[in-house]
């Protein structure tokens, strides 16, 4: 018969008429104990081995345990102090004693409480007294102390030792100890004779070009045990829903947009008819900038254009707004508060990038980007910047996704069946569009869907029909609508995630994005 | 978005529905776009809505739109008016806050909430279109505590009030000339002024509410609360705004009124004034208080406004009558309505979705074919072009009856060329076992330098003699994009490089396994005055390893697995950077081109950062692998 080494070694040494432990069987086999577990285990089950499982009390001493060992109990400190200090005849200061005892720290109230636990005197009233007769020289649980670092167990009183764990000084763990003793067939067995077979653990080159392998056994492994930890890379959480978006967009028909982070507020709000005394236009919401402080540029024409949209309005019976307009704020620089900067600059033909960015002769950035002729769809998914308080759902930066349509004679009804194909891609159903106000799209909507885990009610996005006033000064004579919402919100609907700054930023929790489930 | 607190009591009282229970009012209002966000803690409804329609600012207002949500109303409804018999005169007026309206309302109940109602819509008016009353302020006065100037000629007499004040006010009217009795009688209409003018802020003096003491203007500003609130409004100023009756100085617009003509529950005739940048505006204020108040019981009379020949603003020599309560019409074409709304609708109804929404219409034959000219009542602020007629239509039909459609256009959709090259990057990165973050670009010096180990720009004069340009080949070190009174001192600037993110990534999860191979590919942005917004910004790309082995010879594995991928030819000469070990620092050339360093980084840097084992790290420009 021919065995793998490991089991012809623990088959020798196991006996056959009483159980040994597997460690002293191992340390017999000269096997790690692992090695000799596996190999009694797979005797066993070939019936060439009995084994057998009993728990055991296993008694570590803790790191204070160990230094008491060497030095004494906190309490036998105390009593020897407190008969120095002559308290055997009557009661002494508590503070003279503690400090002739040499104790600090916490071990002044382990040694108070187990004073008076284990009756050498009284405690009360800030002063101590000292029982002659106690005798701390012949502690039980000193004893059991010294026992158990001697490895000499059985000589130690259990209640002792059970105060010891209390105190915290001593571990008690359960341990299982499997033991084998041969069977009759293994017997038999040895009889017969049992060689050992040669084992590889690892395939080689040389094995397999040698043609050797045909004449070895493989090591069988524990393949139920754990591996080690493989850290792995995974792209962003929130990268990945940018990811979705997008694809889910182009699939649509959108073609994504690109441009600056830092622009004119005429780019982020004159050219969307906000007006100037807008109280979302003070600092207050949107980051304004030391520096620099001002685009060197605007296209002159449509600086006009849109100056006059402000001040008298568009077409016959267009007001505009009865407020102050003046450039230099419009040339003024902030953080975008929204990417819709990159929407009035693809709709006004004019390039994001570069020195010219500002003239009206420099055509576009991008090639494919000019006059636009509709019909058009175009998107980003890109970051924005709002003056917030940073709590579990408001970031001071966030990713908007923003797409537009341009067509002919646009309809409310468009603009649902649009946002509703997009929503349901993310298995957000029952659109429901809540008339809202914007100052650049009428009719606008809040678009409210519900949630696809929790079935809740939930706010998704904001849309609406860009008005005359924002198209007619951009050149632009068919209808757009568009939408937006925050990509942060999208992930967290979801993925259900409760504060957006464990995924968000430098407080991130890595573990979380290491950990988090792949949707697909 | 404006919160208005309702009575919901109040509510049923002024549409008349007293079986409407709490939830069924809610429902109707939510109808309305206004939300129920809560009990107040005098059991009212505090009710969000889209700063749009002003006009619901108040109970009044709500109860309004209510009425023609209900159908109880149609139409464009315009209140009487009285004739006038008061005038403000408008003289020598502040040129930074020219204009002024105001009205008379009479017959006035104020007691149970009414007054706390017209109060609430005063706050909420300022806070909205008066723009935190820069633009426009409301001053509500009890008008029997005015003593007009009398305005009929006299001989001899100037009718010019006294406006040093101390007027003994006996003398104006209350023993009129004998001659000018009969006139009076027959004619007493305009009979009696105020004048908005200015004053001396250290000479002219009043009692202001909320205080016992005469103060002049300054004092008002210095030491009285509104004062110190609302006092940066007339900073600039060498005359502060005033008004005054024939007692003498009563209010000091848009700050505070004097305590003399404070209203109560009691009050019955109120005279309002409204002061302001903006004609339209204060009238258009005025107009949303004369609706509230008249829906109240009161009677609106009209004041003059006359404004003297030399007076500041556009309407110098002119007199205006206020409230003026006059509509305004705005013609939409049927197709616009139809194609907007994606639906067909005879005339008919669009005449009676017109009317459920407060507005006229009426059906008209012009050049592009069947239109409607629609009246507006003066209080709609919001209604400044056609097309927002066309919303109140949809609204009026409900838009949620409307039946999607996906739009029948086709087009052809695609990525933008920079966001393929980062995904492209981003998967390499990814597959080389990096973890991929995403971290803000607001940043602060001393996260961006500092902990770096390098000194911010233009921290340091440079020293004598040393005129070399700021070293433009150190990654990270250049003149940063600055934030304008930054709300936190966390983030004061937009990040220069990418690096130390990671680093603070490694540092707030120092708790976390390693190791932790951390990438970004993300913003950073410099000043550039070449550029059109004098900012260059760009897309960078770091990488750090953080493990016991992390070394050099480690990250510049990857780098040269990622320059493979892209099909770029990578040199790493050596080079100096204070966030790098000395001797362990080199730039990254990518096909000859300088766009990055690489290293391992400094004891120094880590230590800033808390951590207790070796990172070695890159950063270059994405676009280095187009």
């Amino acid at each position: 018969m021919k065995r793998p080494q490991a089991q012809v070694a623990v088959l020798q040494a196991a006996d056959p008429d009483e159980s040994r432990r597997i460690d002293d069987v191992a340390e017999a086999a000269k096997l790690k104990p692992e090695t000799a577990t596996r190999a009694a285990f797979e005797l066993g089950d070939d019936g060439l081995l009995a084994v057998t499982e009993e728990p055991v009390e296993q008694y570590t001493l803790t790191d204070e345990g160990t230094q008491y060992v060497f030095e004494s109990l906190p309490e036998q400190d105390l009593y020897e102090a407190t008969i120095d200090a002559g308290a055997d005849e009557g009661p002494v200061g508590m503070g003279q004693v503690i400090g002739a005892s040499g104790l600090d720290g916490g071990a002044v109230d382990i040694a108070l409480s187990n004073y008076a636990r284990k009756g050498y005197g009284e405690i009360g009233s800030g002063e101590i007294t000292a029982d002659p007769d106690a005798k701390p020289g012949q502690d039980p649980e000193m004893y059991a102390l010294e026992a158990v670092a001697d490895d000499r167990i059985d000589e130690a009183d259990p209640d002792a030792l059970a105060q010891l764990e209390r105190r915290g000084l001593l571990d008690v763990r359960e341990e299982t100890v499997r033991s084998v003793q041969l069977t009759e067939d293994g017997v038999a067995a040895l009889e017969a004779g049992v060689e050992a077979a040669e084992t590889v653990d690892q395939l080689t080159a040389e094995l397999l070009t040698s043609g050797e392998w045909e004449d070895v056994e493989f090591t069988e492994y524990n393949v139920e045990a754990d591996a080690e930890d493989v850290s792995h890379g995974t792209e962003h959480i929130l990268r990945q829903t940018a990811n979705r978006v997008k694809d889910t967009l182009v699939g649509m028909g959108f073609r994504e947009m690109e441009g600056p982070h830092v622009d004119a507020q005429f780019w982020i709000n004159d050219c969307l008819f906000m007006p100037q005394d807008h109280p979302a236009r003070t600092h207050w919401d949107q980051f304004a900038l030391e520096q620099p402080d001002e685009i060197t540029a605007l296209p002159e024409d449509l600086l006009d254009r849109v100056r006059s949209a402000h001040r008298e309005g568009v077409g016959p019976d267009g007001e505009g707004y009865h407020s102050p307009w003046e450039e230099d704020v419009a040339r003024g620089l902030d953080l975008r508060g929204h990417t819709t900067s990159l929407s009035m600059r693809y709709l006004s033909g004019h390039r994001t990038h570069g020195p010219e960015a500002g003239s009206s002769e420099s055509g576009s950035a991008d090639p494919a980007i000019g006059e636009l002729e509709p019909p058009q769809r175009f998107f980003s998914v890109e970051k924005v910047y709002r003056n917030d308080t940073l709590d579990p759902t408001h970031l001071l930066e966030f990713f908007q996704i923003e797409g537009w349509v341009m067509a002919e004679a646009l309809s409310v009804r468009d603009l649902m069946g649009t946002f509703t194909e997009f929503y349901e891609q993310f298995g957000i159903t029952d659109l429901e569009f809540k008339p809202h106000y914007n100052p650049y799209t009428e009719p606008s909507f809040e678009l409210f869907g519900t949630h696809p885990e929790t079935g809740a009610v939930v706010e998704v996005g904001n849309s609406g029909i860009f008005r005359e006033e924002v198209l007619s000064p951009l050149g632009v004579d068919c209808d757009v609508m568009a939408w937006g919402l925050s990509l942060e919100r999208l992930l967290m609907l979801m993925y259900g995630f409760e504060d957006i700054r464990d995924v968000h930023g430098t407080l991130c929790d890595l573990e979380l994005l290491r950990t988090t489930e792949v949707l697909h | 978005m404006p919160v208005v607190d309702v009575d919901p009591d109040e509510l049923r009282y002024l549409t008349g529905r007293d079986g409407k229970d709490d939830d069924e009012l809610k429902s109707d209002l939510f109808d309305l776009g206004l939300e129920f966000e809560g009990w107040t803690e005098d059991d009212e409804f505090q009710l969000e809505f889209a700063p749009d329609r002003l006009d619901r600012l108040s109970v009044e207002g709500v109860a309004r739109s209510l009425r023609y949500h209900y159908g109880d109303d149609r139409g464009v409804y315009v209140p009487n008016t009285n004739s006038p018999e008061w005038t403000i005169r408008v003289e020598d007026q502040p040129a930074g806050r020219p204009y002024v309206t105001g009205a008379v309302v009479r017959g006035l109940d104020l007691s149970d909430g009414a007054l706390e109602s017209l109060i609430q819509l005063q706050e909420k008016l300022h806070a909205t279109m008066g723009r935190k009353r820069a633009k426009g302020a409301i001053g509500v006065h009890d008008l029997t505590m005015l003593k007009g100037t009398d305005l009929r000629p006299t001989d001899g007499e100037s009718d010019t009030p006294d406006l040093t004040g101390g007027q003994d006010p006996t003398e104006a009217s209350e023993e009129p000339p004998d001659e000018l009795v009969g006139d009076a009688a027959v004619e007493p209409v305009g009979a009696n002024a105020i004048t908005y003018a200015s004053a001396d802020p250290d000479e002219a003096a009043f009692v202001p509410l909320e205080s016992d003491a005469e103060m002049t203007p300054n004092e008002v500003i210095r030491n009285h609360a509104t004062g110190q609130a609302y006092g940066d409004l007339v900073a600039d100023f060498d005359r502060v705004p005033a008004i005054y009756d024939a007692i003498g100085l009563f209010s000091f617009p848009p700050v505070i009124n004097g305590r003399r003509t404070e209203v109560a529950e009691d009050s019955r005739d109120l005279f309002i004034e409204l002061t302001g940048t903006d004609q339209w505006t204060i009238d258009h204020m005025c107009s949303i208080v004369c609706y509230a108040l008249e829906a109240r019981g009161g009677t609106i009379e009209r004041v003059n406004v006359e404004y003297a020949d030399d007076a500041p603003g556009e309407y110098a020599g002119k007199t205006l009558e206020r409230p003026d309560f006059g509509t305004r019409t705005k013609t939409v074409s049927k197709d616009r309505i139809e194609s907007l709304l994606g639906v067909d609708l005879e005339p008919e109804e669009i005449i009676d979705y017109a009317e459920r929404a407060g507005l006229d219409a009426k059906r008209v034959v012009t050049d592009g074919g069947v239109a409607f000219e629609v009246e507006i009542p003066p209080y709609r602020v919001d209604v400044i072009h056609p097309l927002d007629i066309v919303d109140d239509i949809g609204r009026a039909l409900g838009f949620n009856s409307l039946e999607p459609t996906y739009p029948d256009v086709s087009t052809v959709g695609g990525r933008h060329d920079r966001s393929v090259l980062e995904d492209a990057a981003r998967d390499t990165l990814v597959g080389l076992g990096f973890e991929d973050l995403l971290n803000f670009h607001m940043t602060n010096e001393a996260e961006n330098f500092e902990r770096m180990g390098l000194s911010p720009p233009g921290a340091t004069e440079p020293a004598s003699g040393d005129n070399s340009e700021p070293d433009d080949s150190l990654v990270g070190l250049v003149e940063p994009v600055t934030i304008q009174e930054p709300y936190s001192e966390d983030y004061t600037i937009l990040r220069t490089w990418a690096l130390p993110s990671l680093l603070m990534v490694l540092e707030n999860n120092t708790h976390r396994r390693y190791p932790q191979d951390l990438a970004e590919i993300g913003l950073a942005a410099r000043l550039d005055d070449s550029e059109n917004t004098g900012v260059a910004e760009h897309r960078t790309v770091a990488g750090a390893l953080a493990r016991t082995d992390a070394s050099y010879e480690n990250v510049k594995a990857r780098l040269q697995a990622i320059a493979e991928a892209f099909g770029k030819d990578l040199e790493t000469p050596a080079t100096a950077h204070p966030t790098f070990i000395d001797g362990r620092a080199a730039d990254i050339v990518l096909d000859g081109e300088t766009v990055g360093v690489i290293g391992e980084v400094h004891p120094a840097v880590l230590l800033n950062h808390d951590l207790e084992l070796p990172v070695a790290a890159f950063e270059f420009r994405l676009d280095a692998l187009a």
